[in-house]
């Protein structure tokens, strides 16, 4: 039997994710049944995957008995997911509704005497465009009196990026990659300025967050005697603590500072009836395969995404390394309900194997399964822009799906001389060329077009 | 009498440990516990901004008419 258990998996000793047979289970202990036994008998199971907060998930029985599964006492199902991602991974407005994903599935609980015990971003997932809370464990009874227990992972997993986004104009997201826990309060706080510090939620959850920390470390006991003497925390301001949090970050916004891609959509080097005949094209290759799963490598504000939505193509995954075209595709997606997974990706540094034993955080190699891939205009910036070699560049983009489009742009192109203008052209090799002898070696070029004046070839290739 | 039930009520409603996974951390207990003590107050303000707004209201579409 293969069973493959989720490294990830390990915060919370009542229960464990495993694989098996292409589903997502859960094995749950003693302790893990007990916290389900509540959320099923009080109906908010139900309700909560009724009203789309939680994932659908059910008991499964048909598991064949061994010993690798003897140390539970209940398997859940859940459904299961095309593609996880991860916060690092996500623009600044999904990281938003993301946020007020979980402020409002705790207030939807805490109505059912029920609370999240974390509050861990790596427990929500996107389902066409719209946040999904996975964990099931995660719930469990509220008992009257107690404290927010994953306030301070809130903070650091939501609330703190989306200040830093917002308030700095600091993406989060390579910082929240190198520190998987999120952004800490202590880092935020050193560099909030004292106008930031004067916002009510900021001089609370960061400014006075850090000076409590700070005096945990230098003054534990005196801490520690203060907390014990705290009195009960009631339900209404819990619920108030929750509010108020929300109504602050449907405030946030993402900083509007202009990015190198933010224009490309009107600026680009095609003029309108070159960029019909692109249109066109790709859209005859989506008809043809009709993929379920399309890699859009360099997916900028989403058009190419969106025109393969309409053609067919069931899901498509848009990847780009630029943060504020990518929240613009995002917020277009989502506003037209469209079955698109923005995916931020710095294309020369992706996502590696991350976390505890390297295998927490899985990198982009090992999540993805594409049926194909369009990369348009991305091809001379990774050679052009960032001196990857030829080959190799080719190898990495046919790697994403067996069938793709890749466009090829020559050193003719105002772009490309754009790009070399004072960097110089170092580039002697770099031409079509070569470009199609080193496809030819790696896959069958199915057909090939000339979409610019310039000479902009767009490469089908297949290498089933 | 009195007295010792006020001390019994208060001993019960001391913080205890949730027993969660997650250390939620002694700086975010402080200061949830400042945090909620405002929210409830906004909270009972904001049930009865609506009321007070309503007499005002009253007293001064009454001098309007008037």
């Amino acid at each position: 039997m293969n069973i493959e258990f989720d490294k990830g998996s390990y915060r919370d000793p009542a229960g464990k994710i495993f694989y098996y047979k292409g589903r997502v289970l859960r094995g749950l202990n003693s302790k893990g049944v007990e916290r389900f036994k509540h959320i099923k008998e009080n109906n908010i199971l139900d309700e909560s995957i009724k009203q789309n907060f939680l994932i659908p998930t059910k008991e499964v029985t048909d598991l064949p008995k061994i010993n690798e599964l003897s140390e539970f006492d209940l398997i859940l199902e859940h459904k299961k997911i095309d593609y996880i991602t991860y916060p690092y991974e996500w623009c600044f407005d999904q990281l938003k509704d993301a946020a007020i994903h979980h402020l409002n599935f705790q207030l939807f609980l805490l109505e059912k005497n029920c609370v999240l015990i974390d509050a861990s971003a790596y427990n929500i997932q996107f389902l066409n465009s719209k946040p999904i809370f996975i964990d099931t464990l995660s719930l469990s009874e509220y008992k009257a009196g107690s404290y927010w227990t994953g306030h301070k992972q809130f903070c650091e997993n939501f609330l703190n990026p989306l200040i830093l986004s917002s308030k700095k104009g600091i993406d989060f997201n390579n910082w929240f990659k190198g520190n998987l826990e999120g952004i800490t309060t202590s880092d935020l706080n050193n560099i909030l300025s004292l106008k930031d510090k004067l916002n009510f939620s900021l001089f609370f959850h960061v400014f006075l967050m850090d000076r409590y920390e700070k005096k945990a470390l230098l003054k534990p006991k005196e801490i520690s005697q203060q907390v014990e003497g705290k009195k009960a925390l009631s339900k209404k301001s819990y619920k108030g603590m929750l509010l108020q949090l929300k109504k602050f970050i449907l405030g946030l916004s993402k900083d509007k500072t202009l990015s190198k891609w933010s224009n490309y959509s009107e600026n680009n080097s095609y003029n309108s009836e070159e960029e019909v005949k692109k249109i066109r094209i790709v859209e005859d290759f989506i008809k043809k395969n009709k993929f379920n799963y399309l890699a859009d490598l360099g997916c900028n504000d989403g058009l190419y995404s969106f025109k393969s939505l309409k053609c067919g193509a069931k899901k498509v995954f848009g990847f780009d390394s630029d943060l504020n075209v990518l929240n613009k595709a995002y917020l277009n997606s989502k506003k037209n309900n469209l079955n698109f997974q923005p995916v931020y990706m710095d294309f020369t540094n992706p996502s590696s194997n991350l976390g505890w034993d390297e295998k927490e955080r899985l990198g982009l190699n090992f999540r993805m399964r594409f049926n194909g891939m369009i990369a348009l205009a991305l091809y001379h910036h990774i050679v052009i822009g960032n001196n990857i070699p030829m080959e190799e560049a080719v190898a990495w983009l046919i790697r994403f799906a067996p069938k793709g489009i890749i466009e090829f742009v020559p050193k003719e192109d105002d772009m490309i001389k754009e790009m070399t203008k004072l960097k110089g052209d170092i580039f002697e090799n770099y031409n079509e060329e070569r470009f199609k002898f080193i496809l030819e070696k790696k896959a069958k070029i199915v057909g090939t077009n000339k979409v610019s004046s310039s000479g902009r070839v767009l490469y089908e290739y297949s290498s089933i | 009498m009195k007295f010792f039930l006020i001390i019994i009520i208060y001993f019960f409603s001391l913080i205890t440990s949730s027993y969660a996974y997650l250390d939620p951390g002694s700086a975010s207990i402080i200061l949830q516990s400042i945090l909620g003590a405002i929210a409830a107050v906004g909270a009972t303000i904001g049930l009865y901004w609506k009321k007070i707004k309503n007499v005002f209201f009253k007293i001064f579409g009454k001098k309007k008419n008037n």
